[in-house]
Formats: C-alpha cells, structure tokens, sequence
C-alpha cells in the first residue's frame, strides 16, 4: 500500500498554518506524529489534497510549569511525555498512560495532541480499502449503516484514546486557535459523542489544537491508569481506566473521577457509581461492588473482535484494578 | 509533488529528490538501494523497518521522507565498520539471535538505540525495548540472551 498523491505543507507558525487550512478547506489533513493517520492514508480512509505538519511550530513542544498547571504543547511525542521528570513528579497517571501506548519505536514518533484528536476506530472501517469494498459502506465511510448492530441508526466506532481519560481526569483544558481568536475549553467539550466526527476538529472546525493545560493535583490525589489490550505494543486499549481520588484523614472518599477508553463513541465518565462512592469509607467490599456497578454503565459493543460481554468483564476488573491502587498507597485499610 | 531534500545519512550528508507521498521506507529501499531495512506489515507494527531517527528508533513506514530534512539517519548498512561487524551484530551471530533474518536489521538498531541509553538493562527493559520489533521465527530468547551478554561486556569494559 502506498500513500495517495499529496502536498505536503510545513508552516512555522500557528497563524500560518491556519491561514493554509483556510485555504485549503476540507481537503487537508493536520498531520502530527502520523502514526495513525499514515496508515489511515494507505487505507484511503482519508485522501486528502494537502496535508499540514506541524513540526516545524517552535511552542508546540513545550513541557512547562506555569500558575499552579502543567502546559504542554501538541507536538511532544509520547516517549518525551512519558520520559519527563516534571510529569513524572507531577502527573503520574500521564506518563504512565503515555508509557502504556503502541511500542518504544511509535512513542517516539508519536504525540500527546494526536492522541487528543484521535479518530474513532472499529473493526469494519480500520480496513483496507480492497476490504472494505465487499461491503456496504458504513456511516464513517461515508454510507448510511452500521455493520456493528446492523442497523441503519448511527455509527458506534470506538474512541481509543490512552491519554485523554487521564486528561480528563486531571481536569485538563485544551487551547484551540483557529484565524478568528483562541478559545480555551475543557477537554471534555472537545469532544462531541459522534463516532463519525469524534471531536470539534474532526467535525470540521478549522482550528489548531495549540496548549493542554493541565492543572496540578494537591498531594493528597491520587491518579492511575488501568489498560487492558491482547497485544501489548500492537493493539489500542480494549479499556482504559482512570481513576483519581481524594481520601480524607478518615479515609473517606471526598471526591473521584473515574473514566474509561474504548467502551463508547467519547470518553466514558462513570457518573452512578460515582455518587454510591463519595463520602463512604473507603474498603476492599466497597471497591469490589462499585467496580461491578461500574461496569453496567458503560455499552460497549462489537467493534473488535471480543463479544460485549467481555468488554465489561474485563472493565470491571480493571476499575476494581484502578480503584484498588488509587486507594491503597493513601488509604489506610489496603 | 517533488522535492530535494537534506538529510544526514549513515554519517554522511545525502541529497535525495523524493516524492511529497513517499515513505521513508520507500525512499531507503527504493531511490538509495538501501534494502537492509525491510518491508513487514508496512504500517507500524512489526518493525522490519525499524531505523535510527537522531538515535531514536521509529518506523520508516510511518515516517513521511520529507519530514526528515536536517535530520540524522542511521540504517542498518551504517551499522557496522568497512572491515568488520559491529559488536552488536557479532553478538547476535554468535548468540544464535539470529534465524531467517529479516527482523534482525531493526533488531540491532533497536538493540543499539537501547544500549546508548540504559548500559544495563534489565530482562524486563530489553522485553519492553524490542517490543515493536517482531520476530517471525518467535526466536526472541536468543535474542534477548543476546543483548543481555552485550550489557554485560559493557559492563566489564
């Protein structure tokens, strides 16, 4: 499979490239590390004209601390973010996310924004284009049915992402520049739900993600990330979990955010399990049931190659793993 | 559309005139007859074909040729002396790390990038450093004895 014809572009600065996806509209990709958007393109999942590197935009590699939050440009590569002694100190669930992708040799290419910006992914579309012809075309190609549930409703590929639950998490914000002005929302808002158009830039807003601000934890959090995936260096996440949670002195939980990857067209946040969670103390039977609880919120459905069943089995164990570890370094019955 | 571009190749400075849609996988194997560097799955899983980018080990299938202006390659035709191997290759021949050899090019440069970084790494280090670099012949203790014997003659010296 070779790669379509295209032109490659290479601004130096962030108006420049917005100026070119202005011009250029809907036939031009942003191409970050490429790491899946080059297999995207010898797939002709996408075929765009114009594709627009941004490595050459000095500020889109930052790793700084400012105003209490760690902000980070787009373009630092996994192996940068997971290698950091800032994040590291700062924001270990990040690095040890960051740590858990792909192989050494994709972590060095590639990075924390197209992790962010991460299409949707499903066992009928992530295919070759001779493959793919000897079916209907499905909602994210372009057609109008969804092979998953074979029904002509919407598209339910998965949102695959290791990075963005821990983000989300870690509350973090996101800087978007388009040529109007900058907006700064929170990661969450990013993304819109669709597996079609995963999120705002996908959707087709003409903006540049430039900044990830993540404000830093107190002390007394604690974050982890839980993935599971049948093969370590190939495969994206079957589910991802992250947890973070704050125990009072009576080892209470005052709050927590637990999130999951690979089990809905976004990001899932566990929202029921949440409320049976907060202000209980917090014990091995607690986390056992609520991780059990945890499970039936989420919908996962075939768009790999396990039964849905599976999915949440396997979700299910890997909260009560998250859950168990955020709670037992700080808490004090584990 | 057609470009020229800079690159530092094997220690040596090359000019090359690529395609904007040229991997550069192609590029290596194609324009400059550099096939020690392999074709596998041809989208960033196995790592056939694995090459140094400034020390780092990445996937030229995935790297578009264009990106790597000013940059340094190393393949593994850059590997060894005029006269004789490098010490990582002599290893993995000596080992037996090496059976149908087609993974063994991204192996050694795997190995390379790992030993510049960590002298002594542990077995789990080496797993999780070669862990983009599949071997077809699953022959991946021999490989793994070998770079820790590598480790320990650093060591030594």
């Amino acid at each position: 499979m070779h790669l379509p014809d295209i032109v490659y572009l290479s601004p130096n600065k962030t108006t420049e490239a917005l100026e070119v996806i202005e011009d250029c509209g809907n036939s031009c990709s942003v191409i970050a590390g490429g790491t899946d958007l080059m297999v995207a393109l010898k797939q002709r999942l996408q075929t765009p004209k114009y594709l627009i590197g941004l490595e050459n935009i000095p500020e889109f590699k930052k790793i700084e601390e400012k105003d209490e939050s760690i902000r980070l440009g787009p373009m630092n590569t996994l192996d940068e973010i997971s290698s950091s002694d800032l994040i590291k100190t700062k924001l270990p669930a990040l690095s040890q996310a960051a740590r858990e992708v792909g192989s050494p040799l994709l972590r060095s290419q590639a990075t924390i924004g197209g992790n962010v910006c991460l299409n949707t992914r499903c066992r009928f579309y992530n295919q070759s284009q001779f493959w793919r012809s000897t079916r209907e075309k499905c909602y994210k190609a372009g057609g109008s049915y969804c092979h998953v549930t074979k029904q002509k409703e919407k598209c339910n590929a998965a949102f695959v992402a290791d990075l963005v639950p821990v983000l989300i998490a870690y509350g973090a914000n996101i800087k978007l520049a388009g040529l109007a002005g900058e907006k700064m929302l929170s990661l969450k808002e990013f993304y819109t739900g669709d597996s079609c158009f995963p999120n705002q830039i996908l959707n087709g807003d003409r903006v540049i993600l430039t900044e990830i601000d993540i404000p830093i934890p107190k002390n007394n959090i604690r974050s982890v990330y839980k993935k599971f995936r049948f093969r370590r260096s190939i495969d994206f996440p079957l589910v991802g979990v992250a947890v973070s949670l704050d125990l009072d002195e009576n080892n209470r939980c005052r709050d927590i955010n637990i999130l999951l990857t690979g089990v809905g067209s976004a990001p899932v946040e566990i929202k029921k399990a949440k409320k049976e969670l907060l202000g209980q103390r917090w014990d091995d039977e607690l986390v056992s049931s609520v991780a059990s609880l945890a499970s039936q919120e989420i919908r996962p459905l075939k768009t790999n190659l396990v039964s849905p069943r599976y999915t949440r089995e396997i979700a299910s164990l890997k909260i009560k793993e998250a859950l168990q570890e955020a709670g037992g370094k700080n808490g004090k019955n584990y | 559309m057609e470009r020229t571009i800079e690159f530092v190749l094997n220690g040596e400075t090359k000019k090359v005139t690529v395609n904007d849609n040229q991997t550069l996988l192609e590029v290596l194997r194609e324009k400059l007859d550099l096939t020690g560097t392999k074709k596998g799955c041809n989208q960033g899983e196995c790592g056939a074909c694995t090459v140094l980018l400034d020390g780092k080990p990445i996937n030229s299938c995935l790297t578009l040729a264009v990106r790597i202006e000013g940059r340094s390659i190393m393949t593994i035709e850059g590997v060894a002396g005029k006269e004789s191997l490098d010490p990582v290759q002599e290893t993995f021949n000596e080992k037996g790390a090496i059976q149908c050899g087609f993974c063994t090019p991204g192996m050694v440069l795997t190995t390379k990038a790992l030993l510049a970084e960590n002298s002594n790494p542990t077995s789990a280090e080496i797993k999780e450093a070669i862990s983009g670099n599949i071997c077809r012949c699953s022959g991946y203790i021999k490989i793994i004895e070998a770079i820790q014997s590598l480790a320990e003659e650093q060591e030594v010296m």
